[in-house]
């Protein structure tokens, strides 16, 4: 009895300062801002999902019909011109992006879900689970991406671009799982991992309460790399004429305007032009979060 | 342990990876809803009695498990079956246009190694100097840029606007060269869009990774040691510090192979280029299972003998590895 009230009375002397989650958000968000760059590349994510979010509002004209006539270069009313059926090109890109912006979070959310449940495993384990797990990534990383996102895709009757993403995020978990492997491997030993076992918590309450968010700042940065990776393969899958030839995604705006380049380079210009500074942005903003979230992740 | 035990070693250690890669491919394409002869006869399906017997005929009556032995019976008799397509065989089509695949790749490979060793290692060394940060912020816009688009910005501009660089194939057709000299010329050319493409990805991505192991090795003790041992600089930097820094590096090429192949597969498409590639996006159309399955072995193989090989490379490299 005497001894808890001791320590209790220790713990208010000492005053242990935890900031809230949202100081250590503000934190962050206060070393983020130092850097330019990644200033930079928060404001271009951040337009790029408002115009995603908002594209039916404020794109000027409709995306299904023809508001001018075949192929018309850039001028006042259209900004990037029309495509070969007299559509908006500007509209068009801008519902490009709701596509593009989806397949990049979709994945890597499912991405993240395969991936940290066998890196979680292998690394919390170790042992045999963790060699037959991590043989498998390293085969499932050596087959070429493209190859078999195409072969996978090619399997399916229908073209939908949830395959694609289905697809992508299957193929693609290795290297993060590798990552997560890593960080369970050395945090396993940690005191604190001993602590709470020593009360008696079970496996999974450790790894999920207790070591997780230790790594969610790594997760965090790869998450936020992996995205652009994402949004350029999708591009490419569809640019390659495997993509949902109904969905107006940037890949399927380029497949169309291939043919008629060499008349009307507006038509592949723009849609272009947009996958780049898209995939700019996340990665000036990974680049940027992993700098002032101090991770160190291989590029 | 002695370099031949371990160079034994990791040989023994790609058979199962092979195997593995076998079922994953063979399990893939059998994953699919129907077989080979939904898609034979193109806008006029088979007719049931005739799909049936193309099924005994190819054998896909039998259960998955036995297709697979037999398959892979096959396969390690070099004998990769023949197109449900043209009724080629597998192996003749991919050897005719492997080299096509392989001259594009090791072409982009080395010039992008060259050319990001020399501008990464000059970057580090100037930290935080204007050539650091413009280099970087170059890297890092061509890290961003579709590999597809920028082919296509390419033809745009040097071959639909300039007229310099002729758009696809691998040599003009329908030209007598007089000269070998002049048809390596002419070779060339044709290769040089498609070359540029991948180099200006590549290089931006290997930049990124020279410029930061480069920086990580600077900041160690033993070239602090080297500099105080009163060293010169150029010995500092291309003695001790560039053959740290370089070890991540040759692991990460060797076992991005797969992921070059990438941008080669969209390259040849757009720059009709006949390689492996080409005939990937050809045949996945037209689901021709026999050549999808050749095709990914062969690249597999591929990835697997380069990440070997940078391995091998890794453990001449670095004094540190005893091979155990």
């Amino acid at each position: 009895m005497n001894s808890r009230l001791h320590t209790n009375s220790k713990k208010k002397n000492e005053k242990v300062h935890r900031p809230s989650r949202a100081t250590r958000l503000f934190i962050v968000w206060r070393k983020l801002k130092k850097s330019k760059l990644a200033i930079a590349g928060f404001g271009i994510v951040l337009l790029m999902s408002l115009v995603a979010l908002l594209s039916p509002i404020i794109a000027p004209y409709s995306p299904d019909s023809p508001s001018g006539s075949s192929r018309m270069p850039p001028s006042m009313e259209h900004i990037f011109g029309t495509d070969n059926l007299g559509r908006d090109m500007l509209t068009l890109v801008m519902y490009g992006a709701r596509i593009s912006v989806y397949v990049g979070i979709a994945t890597v959310l499912i991405e993240i879900a395969i991936g940290l449940s066998i890196g979680m495993t292998a690394g919390y384990f170790g042992g045999i689970i963790d060699e037959i797990l991590m043989r498998v990534a390293d085969v499932v990383f050596t087959l070429p991406m493209l190859m078999m996102v195409l072969l996978a895709i090619s399997m399916f009757e229908v073209r939908s671009i949830n395959i694609i993403i289905l697809v992508m995020a299957i193929l693609e978990w290795p290297l993060m799982s590798r990552v997560v492997r890593s960080e369970y491997l050395s945090l396993r030993e940690a005191t604190y991992v001993e602590a709470a076992r020593s009360m008696g918590a079970s496996n999974l309450r450790i790894m999920v309460r207790h070591i997780l968010p230790n790594i969610l700042s790594v997760m965090i940065v790869l998450a936020t790399m992996d995205i652009p990776w994402f949004i350029l393969l999708e591009a490419t899958i569809t640019f390659l004429g495997f993509g949902d030839p109904m969905s107006s995604s940037w890949g399927v705006l380029l497949e169309r305007g291939f043919p008629h380049m060499s008349t009307s380079w507006w038509i592949i210009t723009f849609p272009g032009l947009a996958l780049l500074i898209t995939s700019l942005g996340f990665n000036l903003l990974g680049d940027g979060l992993r700098d002032a979230l101090d991770v160190k992740v291989r590029e | 342990m002695t370099m031949k035990d371990y160079l034994i070693r990791r040989l023994i250690v790609i058979i199962p990876t092979f195997f593995l890669i076998t079922v994953i491919i063979f399990t893939l394409i059998h994953l699919a809803p129907g077989d080979p002869t939904t898609m034979m006869g193109g806008a006029r399906p088979l007719r049931e009695d005739v799909k049936e017997k193309i099924r005994i005929e190819y054998g896909l009556n039998q259960p998955i498990p036995v297709q697979y032995l037999i398959w892979l019976n096959k396969l390690l008799h070099g004998d990769l079956g023949y197109s449900y397509i043209s009724g080629s065989s597998v192996i003749d089509m991919i050897s005719a246009r492997i080299s096509l695949t392989i001259e594009l790749q090791l072409l982009a490979e080395l010039l992008s190694i060259a050319i990001a060793v020399v501008l990464g290692v000059i970057a580090a060394v100037k930290h935080h100097s204007i050539y650091d940060a413009s280099c970087s912020v170059g890297a890092l816009i061509g890290y961003s840029t579709p590999d597809f688009w920028l082919a296509l910005m390419l033809i745009l501009v040097f071959a639909v606007w300039l007229g310099w660089f002729p758009t696809s194939r691998p040599e003009t057709v329908g030209l007598t060269f007089t000269t070998p000299f002049h048809a390596l010329f002419d070779h060339l050319k044709h290769m040089f869009l498609p070359t540029l493409t991948l180099v200006t990805v590549w290089t931006a991505y290997l930049f990124r990774m020279v410029r930061s192991a480069m920086l990580e090795v600077l900041t160690q003790d033993y070239i602090t040691t080297a500099r105080s041992k009163g060293l010169k600089e150029r010995v500092v930097i291309y003695k001790h510090a560039l053959r740290n820094a370089l070890l991540p590096v040759v692991t990460y090429v060797g076992y991005s192979i797969g992921l070059l192949f990438t941008g080669a597969v969209v390259v040849e498409e757009i720059f009709a280029l006949p390689g492996l590639g080409q005939l990937m996006v050809e045949r996945s159309e037209a689901r021709d299972y026999p050549t999808l399955m050749g095709l990914s072995i062969v690249i597999a193989i591929m990835v697997l003998i380069a990440s070997l090989c940078a391995d091998i490379a890794y453990a001449a490299v670095d004094p540190r590895i005893r091979y155990d």
